[in-house]
């Protein structure tokens, strides 16, 4: 007998620009979103704290060489929040068990800022389903230096700190109406619960080490948001990585320089032996 | 009974900061580089010294509150505040309008320290149990969209320490304790009245009512409160019982003069500043994610949009008066607003913030609103004696040790066993050689038993 309800959908505005219509999978019970394009090797690409509902350019780009799988996590985008949501590590059991279910042996896992996060700690636990691990301006672990509070920034101030080419903001910035507030509001409860306190895991440096799958830390030339260092010590701490830098970006560099992003990825996958 | 009572509000404001354009938030971000230690003293005893004075004016009670990281209120401590206020005085009830419960590792510590200060005290306590502004979230170690949880499950935990024998092990979501057994246990039974302030979650007002507990409106404007109380009052029908104004108060800082002009010209540099700059702050502090719930985040935010409400620094002092966020008048003046809106429109029993230091008001300023809320205006809403309600209310002990010796029944005998001695004996006493001979063995018999 299986004790797992089924959490209903909610409406869910849509974004002005690059909204595509999800599938879903249901996930011991959550509808869990996803979406998926191309054909090749599977990489799935874990998304950050925002810029949920979307087929970013940065996605149908690496859909040219690769089977692309873009899921919400548990409480963003188009995934309800479910009540037993209180840490990485629900997030991390939460993929392992949609992974089993799409049937997917090995997989190129991507992950970007909080999804970074999500990848380096899935990756640590499940290492045999790792093909390679890509982690861009990714949070999660401690480097001795901290950003701005991006709770006290709060939602306006928080996109000058995410970009630095300003003139994108507006492609991919929620609008200011009620829908897309409470959405918002909605989306920061479920990243609260994974991340207000601690914003790292102390836990996780010694465990990457069991991460044995070619490792790539995709930098911004100049991250406001999360410090660089934080990169870094993910480069110093999983055994097998190199790291590459965007010019002329922020935090959101998969959004400032998508082609740039994609060509980096899809070489360092394409370099990972089968 | 006295048909409104008078609550002295203390909220210990740290004024000397910077000029306003140089000061976007008052909460959080403005370092405590401009807390001078020697200035807060001066706080804190002209605080202090208002609050022990409000029981010879005559108010029927004095609370304090609980801010953390903010010029507006340095005081994060209240059992501290009521400590020393308990100490200096004699019958007034002290409440602390604190304590956040999410914000403490241990919920047990506040059962005892709540106890503490009511054993103490002699039964006075008012136990305030608060939620904490949005505002604290961003400078503790404690997660928000956690906060509503481990509001209720605290709650739950001291409520059932207070009124249940210990030990007993609690197994909870947020807290796992082995051994509760708190001591002491609270005098007033079952426990000190709760008091719950809301900002408007419905839900809070729902459960208040539900436990009836005191409701109190903070800093809300008049028609908004109002909404608050006549949900307090349907909840309690729902719930089966009628709820008396007793059971609601408003906190609405108000000042009286000898004229309205004189109010006025007294009292607006310092309401203005209590609102523009002590309440300053980016309107996203004030609800971090999971503080309200999405639904409850939503009715709220569409209301402002709907109605066009401002934040608090935004509002004239105009509308300040216009919408009640203060009172200010002469007694005739005020006294009118507090019978025709708080006593009949909404059916509230209680002012809080009726005297009070509100903004850097000068402590002459402060004690002549007191003498004159005393005289002119407290009197028009009690009974022919003038008294406070709580001098009506037979008071928990004796204040002395004759009645109370007289009132609380035997202790248990401390006993001891001596060496020569072939039977326990009590320890005070143990002393006197003639009261060992004659104790014969006999064990004195147990209070409890």
């Amino acid at each position: 007998m299986s004790a797992v309800l089924e959490i209903p959908r909610e409406t869910i505005p849509r974004p002005r620009n690059h909204y595509t219509e999800p599938h879903f999978l249901t996930v011991e019970g959550l509808p869990t979103a996803y979406r998926r394009k191309g054909t090749g090797e599977t990489v799935v690409f874990l998304h950050g704290a925002g810029m949920t509902r979307m087929w970013l350019p940065v996605y149908d780009l690496l859909a040219q060489r690769f089977d692309v799988i873009a899921p919400e996590h548990p409480g963003f985008g188009e995934t309800p929040l479910p009540p037993w949501l209180r840490g990485i590590d629900d997030v991390v059991l939460h993929y392992h068990e949609m992974f089993r279910l799409l049937g997917l042996s090995r997989v190129h896992l991507v992950g970007f800022s909080l999804g970074g996060w999500i990848a380096a700690e899935f990756a640590a636990f499940y290492p045999d389903l790792v093909k390679s691990l890509t982690l861009i301006t990714p949070i999660g672990v401690r480097a001795g230096v901290s950003g701005p509070d991006l709770f006290e920034l709060g939602p306006e101030r928080i996109w000058t700190h995410l970009f630095n080419q300003h003139d994108k903001i507006a492609e991919f910035a929620s609008e200011p109406n009620l829908d897309e507030i409470s959405f918002g509001y909605g989306e920061a409860i479920a990243i609260a619960r994974l991340a207000w306190t601690p914003r790292y895991n102390i836990q996780l440096p010694r465990r990457l080490n069991r991460v044995k799958a070619p490792a790539l830390i995709v930098r911004a030339a100049d991250d406001r948001l999360i410090p660089d260092a934080i990169a870094l010590q993910y480069e110093k701490l999983l055994p097998d990585a190199r790291s590459v830098v965007i010019p002329r970006t922020g935090h959101a560099l998969i959004a400032e320089e998508p082609a740039a992003t994609a060509a980096a990825i899809g070489d360092f996958i394409g370099s990972v032996r089968p | 009974m006295n048909s409104l009572d008078f609550y002295l509000f203390n909220t210990f404001h740290y004024p000397y900061i910077p000029p306003v354009e140089d000061v976007p938030s008052s909460w959080v971000t403005l370092s405590n580089k401009y807390c001078d230690p020697k200035l807060a003293h001066e706080v804190y005893r002209e605080n202090l010294d208002v609050c022990v004075a409000a029981e010879k004016f005559g108010f029927d009670g004095v609370l304090v509150n609980e801010h953390h990281v903010t010029a507006y209120s340095i005081q994060p401590a209240p059992n501290l505040t009521a400590m020393n206020i308990i100490a200096r005085t004699s019958r007034i009830p002290v409440g602390m309008i604190g304590n956040a419960l999410p914000l403490y590792a241990n919920p047990i510590r506040v059962a005892e320290e709540v106890a503490m200060l009511d054993v103490i005290s002699g039964g006075r306590v008012i136990c305030g149990f608060v939620l904490g502004t949005g505002m604290e979230y961003l400078s503790q170690p404690i997660n928000p969209a956690f906060a509503r949880e481990r509001f209720w499950e605290a709650h739950d935990l001291i409520i059932k320490a207070w009124t249940q024998d210990g030990p007993f092990v609690w197994e909870g979501d947020n807290f796992h304790i082995p051994n509760v057994n708190p001591w002491p246990r609270p005098l007033q039974q079952p426990h000190p009245p709760i008091w719950i302030p809301g900002i408007g979650s419905l839900d809070t007002v729902r459960k208040c009512a539900e436990l009836r507990y005191h409701y109190m409106t903070v800093f809300s404007p008049q028609w908004f409160a109002k909404r608050m109380f006549d949900g307090y009052r349907k909840s309690a029908e729902e719930s089966g019982y009628e709820a008396s104004p007793k059971q609601m108060s408003a906190a609405v800082p108000t000042y009286v003069a000898e004229t309205d002009e004189q109010a006025h010209r007294e009292a607006k540099a310092h309401l203005t500043w209590l609102y523009h700059i002590g309440l300053r702050h980016p309107a996203h502090y004030h609800i971090p994610p999971g503080h309200s719930t999405k639904a409850s985040f939503t009715s709220f935010i569409g209301a402002r949009m709907k109605y066009g409400m401002k934040d608090h620094d935004q509002l004239s002092y105009e509308e300040l008066v216009k919408d009640r966020y203060i009172i200010v008048g002469s007694a005739q003046t005020v006294a009118q607003i507090y019978q025709e809106e708080y006593v009949e429109k909404l059916g509230v029993g209680g002012i809080i913030g009726a005297g009070g230091v509100f903004g850097p008001m000068p402590q002459w300023m402060v004690m002549k609103n007191m003498q004159i809320m005393a005289e002119e205006v407290m009197p028009l809403f009690r009974d022919a004696d003038g008294q406070p309600s709580y001098m009506k209310r037979p008071s928990p002990l004796g204040a002395t040790l004759a009645e109370r010796a007289a009132t609380r029944g035997p202790a248990t005998a401390p006993m001891v066993r001596l060496d020569g001695v072939p039977h326990a004996v009590d320890t005070r006493r143990a002393h006197v050689p003639e009261t060992i001979a004659n104790a014969g063995g006999e064990m004195p018999r147990y209070a409890a038993e």
